[in-house]
Formats: structure tokens, C-alpha cells, sequence
């Protein structure tokens, strides 16, 4: 009961609009492409030196959890993801704006977001500590594991495997620019400065996704431009909620569980529940089309993220992702160090964490429902003047990262790569799960050789490794086993 | 004592040097972080645009986060920013002492005029979950049986040289794990998967606290108040210090009048008792050294960390 109590600061109005307006401004930022919650989280930390703990945490608390929420907004609107966790959302997201359902697209995101954040808050609150230990066997060799189980995602997401291995390769070859993880030398950087921490990864996606996009409009100038119905539904209907029954739930699970693991995000979180989704699915080939679970299964999984990677910031002092990192020194500039003893000598501030993570997940809830006909009047300006404030917006998003010409660069070289990987057939999504899994893969796969003595078997033979190599096999072996299955059934596989 | 004597020679100084100086600045001062935002050099020359502000009325700060090249591409624009005093930098150990000698960057420390140290990072050595030595004696025992692996935040950082700077002084041989910056290696080391790791006093109080981690010994000449009972090298014997730092640089040639006002700048900040108590409660320890001090540590740090890069075989591999 006493612990309850520490619930009750929560409620005084002054707390309350804090963090409702923390979450309305990451909403916001999130679906500004360039701006991150990462950035609005780190910005806003010298607003909390003047706030009680439970106050100024919580408003970056809803600062994170709008963030990674606003993504999926212009995602599906603009086919430009406000963040790198809302990429997979533009796969099915994006068409059905182009259907004239973007308001159900909204509001199915909405929905998911809100069942994944209160999934992953209901964990955080209950198995924190039992939960965290789990994290801590997470070496190189398991995080190598676990990249490598994520890159099978290509393989499925690609009707061609061929061209999605190309695609995937290419990413990671990409991903080797900059230096080297462990020795620290430069590869392919060519002398150029700004090419030493790598091709800059939102600039790279803005121009993967948005100007690839804006390339192809381009194109079709001239050509009778599609009528766009208003959107007038923003409540999936209950056919909608049942097909996508499945992919909520899972989505939820793989997205607390990847937030629990520290190093790892809402950006892995999203396709790996996006290929659990589709591979599961009894209609796979509707994926990418613009298939309300595909939506469902990346937005419950990135907001699930949001509660569970505070689970080994809390327990352990560990941050579970890049914002948890950030949240991590607002926490010590409170005075307070995260770590297993914060819950014996500040439960007040670990509780009223807890509800904080609840109240936020209700007020993005509130807002992203109330704003979706505001949102979705982006879609009433005429197409061309769209598709321009759209190349400004990816300069500005690109450009106010890092401020670095070079990720300008990046962003238009992105841009023309993807429009032609687009024009020809080839997966941008595959693309972009190479540049989020690659470096990781690589990293811990070297790090794992310098730590077991160069020794690949005894590097590989932990459990959680084997487990995730077995995971891999059989991803990999799915469609052949999936087709056999149906052939057995005498039905023909798509 | 000495804190009390800055504070009133700054006061001093802000009496003698407004008058005359009232044109300065004119204009918002840009402060150029050579890391994104949000690390802990991030938030302490944020704390101090903060300060400045509230010190010196009308005075606007601007904090701009040009990361990148290990702090290098936004170390370089300082280098080559225009010498007005409008645009300075955030000093940090990495990019100005180390990153020259990696490679990589077109400047060296000559080519930096140095403002002065508002605060110190120390550092200290802890072991890690399950490693096979306990306190400085046994670890250096260990040591010599088999080389430990000691986690760092990055290859070439700076808190990789430091491992390998004492290693070499006190004659032992180490395994250096590189990780993508100091959360993950300190992940590792709660977790158990490196034998030990190069801390900084606040990502190692919690821990030490709860167990997760001890200290060995700490990089400086003598012990520490948050770790009042572990030792120092230098009382084992092996003479090695330490520590990382935040100051403020600025380009090469900037006129008298407003090299003075920065520097006047910087000491009022690092005597003013709210920056000092924000500072202090992100585990920073807030040590002013001025202008020449900052070059002569600087100078050091380069000798030392040359030297490691040396026989590491690392020495210019990036140019």
C-alpha cells in the first residue's frame, strides 16, 4: 500500500501537464523526419534541472514515448519515417494512405502503439529486476547471434531472393564505411573527414525512403494524379482487429523483449516483429501492400520497446537503447544513480516512473487519436507543392541532425539509390535492415573472436547463441518448409 | 582554499575587465561540441552557456553539437572557425590530444589557442563480474599469468590509452576490448563478459555500491572522496595518472581584449557555486586550470598518448 503512495504525485495537475505536454512535443518531433526522440530527449534534459525527479523524468519519459510513436505519423502520411523506428511502417502504412485509408493506417498505429507501450509497461512494473538478469547474458557472441537472426528477415521480405540478397549485401558493405570497430582504422572513407563515423544512419534513411519517393513523383509530373479520398474512418473496424489480433500480441512480446536487451532498439524491434508478422501470417503476400497487421505488428513493437529498455536502466544502471542512454544522465542529474539499489533508496522515483510510463502511454493514446484529421490534412495539399515542402523537409530533417554538409550528401546519394533500387525491383526495406544490423553484427563478431582467442567454436557454443543460430536456420529454411507444408495439404504456396 | 581564491581573483577580474570589454560580445557566442547531443561533455559546456548567461546579463550562448570522426570534424571547425572570440569549442581529452596522432586530423595541438579546464573526468580501473582478481595486488598478480581484458569506450579513445599507459608503466601486458562507447562496455563488465574496464567515478559509484563492480585503483596522485579506500598507482608504486577533461578552446589569433574576457569567462563559471553543485551531482569534478596550465596538460597527454600509439603500432595508421 505504501508503495501505491508514491503514485499519488503523480496525479497534482502540475505533473500531469508536464507530461502530457512532454508527450505531445515528442509527438511531435517524431514526426518531423530528421528530429529524433533521441534529439528531443537530450534537448530538453537542462528544462528537467529545475523539476522534482518524478516530474522532469516523466516529461522525458513522454518526450520518448511520443517520439517513437510520432514516427509512424509521417510514415504512413508521407512515406517518409519520421524516425528510424517507423521505417517498417512505411511498407504497409504508406499504400494504404495511397487507398484513401490513411485515417484507419493512423489509427491502427495509434492502437498498436498504445497495446505495445502498455504491454511493455505492465513488464516493466511487475518483473524489472527478475527480467534484467536475463539482459546481463547478452556477450558479443549473442548480440552476433541476434544480428544475424535479424538479417533473415531480407530473405523473406523480398519476393526475389536474389535481388533482396543484393540488397542486404549492399547494405552491409555500406555499413563498413568509417572505422573499423575494434582497431579504430578508416575504411573507405576516401580522406574524407566527414565519412568517419560511417554514412550518417537518418540522413541515409530519409534519403532511402523520402527522396527516392520525391524522385518518382517527379517523374510521373504530367500524369492525371490519383484522387486521394478524405479520411473519414479512424477506428479500424472489428474484422480489422481480428486479423490483426496476431501481430499485436506478438508485436508487443518481441518488442519488450528486444527493449529489455540492452544495445539493441525500437528500429530492430519493428522488423523483426514485421517478419514474425508476415512469416506467421495465412496471407504473407498481402504484406506491402498495405495490410492493417503489418502496421499492427511494427507499432506495437517500437513503442514496446519504450518501457522495456528502462527495465536494465532502472535494475541494473545499464541503458537498454540510445534514448535510455540520454535518460540516463537526466536520472544522474538528479542526483540519483541507476543501478539495483535505486529501488531501496529512491522507490518513490522508480514507482512514479512506473506510472509515469503509463500516463504517457494513455496521453499519446489521447493525443494521436484526437489529431489523426489533422494529421491527415497533409494529404489535401496539392500533390506538387507536397512533394517540394517534402524535399525541404528531408534537407532540413537531414541537415539539423549533425549539422554536417556531408550528411546532405548522404542523404540525395541515398536518394538516387533508392529510386533506381525501387524503378528495378530491389528492397530498400533490405537495405535498410543491413545498415541497422550490420554494424552489430560485425562489431560483436569481432569483438567475440578478440575475446575467445580467434577460437569461432567455443565464441559460438553459449546457449542464447545457439538458440538464435537455430532461429536462423529456421528462418531461412521457412519458405521451403512452409511450401512443402502446403504442398502436403495439396493447396498451392504463394 | 584555492577554491576560494579563484573565486575571488575571477571576481576581481570581472570588476577590472567589464568596464572595459563592453563591447564583448556583441552577438550570441557559439560553442561548438565536437560530440552529439546528450553525452556528458554535451551536458557540462551546456551547464555552462547556462552559467555564462546568468553570470554575465545579456550574454547568449549558443551550444551547437557537430559530432562525428571521434570529435575530430567538430574539433576542426573550431580550428578553422573566424578567430573573433564569437565561435569557440568544447576542448575534449580525445580530440585534441589523441585523435592527432591516430590520424585523421588536419590540425595538432599547436594549433589551438586554450581558453582554460572548467572540470576533470577521473578515472579508475574496476573489476568485473566473475573476474579472477579482487584488488590491485591480485590483478596485477593475474596479469601476469594471463592478460586481462579490460573493456574500453572506443578503439583509439581515450580511455584506451589510458589502460594501455599504465600497463606499460607498471610492466604488465592487457587485452583491450574495444566497445561502441562506455555504456556498452559497461554492460559487458556488469554482465561479466570482460575481466575489467576503465570507469569514470559516477558510472562506477552505483555499481561499486551494489556490487556489480570494485575498483582497483585510481588514475590520479592521490585517493579520491567517493572512493576514499582505493588506492592510487602511484602509492603502488607505478608512476601514472590519469584523467580526461572539459575545456574550452578557441582558433589560433583571437585579439587580446576577447582571448581575456573568455578566459575571465571560464574562471567565473568554474567558481560559481550552482555550476559547481549541478556539475558535482553528474559525478564531474569541477577543477579550473587556465589558459597555459591547459596547454601544458594537453602537451602531455599527446607525449603519452604518442607513445602508446607507438607501440601499439597504431601511430598515424589513419593518415
Amino acid at each position: 500500500m505504501e508503495t501505491l503512495s508514491y503514485l499519488a504525485p503523480l496525479f497534482q495537475l502540475e505533473v500531469m501537464w508536464t507530461i502530457a505536454l512532454g508527450t505531445l512535443g515528442g509527438l511531435i518531433i517524431g514526426a518531423l523526419p530528421g528530429l529524433t526522440a533521441t534529439m528531443g530527449v537530450a534537448l530538453l534534459i537542462p528544462l528537467t534541472f529545475g523539476m522534482t525527479p518524478v516530474m522532469g523524468l516523466n516529461m522525458l519519459i513522454g518526450i520518448y514515448i511520443g517520439g517513437i510513436y510520432g514516427g509512424c505519423v509521417s510514415s504512413i502520411l508521407l512515406r517518409t519515417p519520421g524516425t528510424p523506428a517507423s521505417a517498417a511502417t512505411v511498407l504497409d502504412g504508406y499504400p494504404m494512405a495511397q487507398r484513401g485509408e490513411a485515417g484507419k493506417a493512423l489509427g491502427m498505429a495509434t492502437i498498436a502503439s498504445t497495446i505495445g507501450g502498455l504491454v511493455s509497461a505492465v513488464v516493466l512494473a511487475t518483473l524489472a529486476p527478475q527480467l534484467a538478469g536475463v539482459a546481463l547474458q547478452f556477450g558479443a557472441p549473442e548480440y552476433f547471434a541476434l544480428a544475424l537472426f535479424g538479417l533473415t528477415i531480407i530473405a523473406s521480405l523480398s519476393g526475389d531472393i536474389l535481388k533482396g540478397a543484393i540488397s542486404g549485401i549492399l547494405g552491409i558493405l555500406i555499413s563498413t564505411v568509417g572505422a573499423d570497430p575494434i582497431s579504430g582504422v578508416m575504411r573507405y572513407t576516401f580522406g574524407v573527414q566527414g565519412f568517419a563515423a560511417g554514412f550518417a544512419f537518418t540522413p541515409a534513411l530519409i534519403g532511402l525512403f523520402a527522396l527516392s519517393e520525391v524522385f518518382t513523383q517527379i517523374e510521373r509530373i504530367g500524369l492525371r494524379e490519383p484522387a486521394i479520398t478524405l479520411v473519414k474512418d479512424r477506428w479500424p473496424t472489428r474484422g480489422d482487429m481480428r486479423d490483426s489480433r496476431g501481430a499485436l500480441v506478438r508485436g508487443s512480446i518481441i518488442g519488450t523483449i528486444i527493449g529489455i536487451i540492452p544495445g539493441t532498439g525500437s528500429g530492430t524491434a519493428s522488423w523483426i516483429a514485421y517478419n514474425e508478422a508476415r512469416r506467421t501470417s495465412k496471407t504473407p503476400e498481402k504484406f506491402g501492400t498495405g495490410h492493417m497487421p503489418g502496421i499492427a505488428a511494427t507499432e506495437s513493437a517500437n513503442n514496446a520497446v519504450c518501457a522495456a529498455a528502462l527495465i536494465p536502466l532502472l535494475a541494473l544502471g545499464i541503458p537498454g537503447d540510445v534514448v535510455t542512454a540520454v535518460l540516463m544522465g537526466g536520472l544522474m542529474i538528479q542526483g540519483l544513480a541507476p543501478g539495483p539499489l535505486l529501488f531501496q533508496t529512491n522507490p518513490e522515483v522508480v514507482v512514479g516512473i512506473f506510472g509515469g510510463t503509463f500516463m504517457a502511454t494513455i496521453f499519446m493514446f489521447i493525443f494521436g487519436m484526437a489529431l489523426i484529421p489533422v494529421f491527415s490534412r497533409i494529404l489535401k495539399v496539392p500533390r506538387r507543392l507536397l512533394t517540394m515542402s517534402i524535399v525541404i523537409f528531408c534537407f532540413i530533417g537531414a541537415f539539423s541532425i549533425n549539422l554536417n554538409p556531408v550528411d546532405l550528401y548522404t542523404m540525395v546519394g541515398f536518394g538516387v539509390l533508392g529510386w533506381g533500387m525501387q524503378k528495378f525491383g530491389f528492397s530498400q526495406a533490405a537495405l535498410c535492415i543491413a545498415l541497422i544490423l550490420g554494424p552489430m553484427m560485425e562489431a560483436n563478431f569481432r569483438r567475440g573472436m578478440l575475446q575467445s582467442g580467434d577460437d569461432l567454436i567455443a565464441m559460438l557454443s553459449g546457449p542464447i547463441t545457439l538458440l538464435f543460430l537455430a532461429l536462423t536456420a529456421l528462418s531461412l529454411c521457412w519458405p521451403m518448409i512452409a511450401a512443402r507444408r502446403a504442398a502436403r495439404r495439396g493447396t498451392q504456396p504463394n | 582554499m584555492t577554491k576560494s581564491c579563484i573565486a575571488a581573483a575571477a571576481a576581481l577580474a570581472a570588476t577590472l575587465a567589464t568596464p572595459a570589454l563592453a563591447d564583448f560580445p556583441r552577438r550570441p557566442l557559439q560553442v561548438i561540441v565536437p560530440y552529439a547531443a546528450g553525452g556528458s561533455t554535451d551536458l557540462g559546456l551546456r551547464i555552462l552557456a547556462e552559467t555564462i548567461e546568468r553570470l554575465y546579463d545579456g550574454t547568449t550562448v549558443v551550444v551547437r553539437n557537430q559530432p562525428g570522426g571521434g570529435g575530430g570534424i567538430g574539433t576542426s571547425a573550431v580550428v578553422h572557425a573566424r578567430p573573433d572570440g564569437y565561435t569557440i569549442g568544447a576542448g575534449a581529452q580525445g580530440p585534441i590530444a589523441i585523435l592527432p596522432h591516430v590520424g585523421g586530423a588536419e590540425y595538432g595541438v599547436e594549433d589551438l589557442e586554450y581558453i582554460g579546464i572548467f572540470a576533470r573526468s577521473l578515472q579508475l580501473l574496476v573489476a568485473c563480474k566473475g573476474a579472477p582478481f579482487t584488488d590491485y595486488d591480485s590483478f596485477i598478480a593475474a596479469a601476469a599469468d594471463k592478460a586481462p581484458q579490460i573493456g574500453n569506450s572506443g578503439a583509439g579513445g581515450a580511455n584506451h590509452i589510458s589502460a594501455e599507459a599504465f600497463a606499460m608503466a607498471a610492466g604488465i601486458k592487457v587485452e583491450s576490448v574495444p566497445f561502441g562507447g562506455s555504456a556498452e562496455a559497461r554492460t559487458a563488465c556488469i554482465g561479466g563478459h570482460i575481466d575489467a574496464m576503465v570507469a569514470s567515478p559516477a558510472e562506477a559509484l552505483g555499481a561499486a555500491e551494489s556490487g556489480q563492480m570494485i575498483p582497483l585503483f585510481v588514475m590520479e596522485a592521490e585517493r579520491i572522496d567517493l572512493f576514499p579506500d582505493t588506492p592510487t598507482a602511484v602509492e603502488k608504486g607505478v608512476d601514472f595518472t590519469w584523467s580526461s577533461y572539459k575545456g574550452i578552446i578557441a582558433p589560433k589569433g583571437i585579439p587580446e581584449a576577447e582571448l581575456a574576457w573568455l578566459r575571465e569567462a571560464v574562471a567565473a563559471v568554474a567558481a560559481d557555486p550552482q555550476f559547481i553543485k549541478t556539475m558535482t551531482e553528474m559525478g564531474e569534478l569541477v577543477a579550473y586550470e587556465d589558459g597555459p596550465a591547459f596547454e601544458a596538460r594537453v602537451t602531455k597527454d599527446a607525449e603519452i598518448s604518442r607513445e602508446v600509439l607507438e607501440s601499439l603500432g597504431l601511430l598515424g595508421m589513419n593518415n
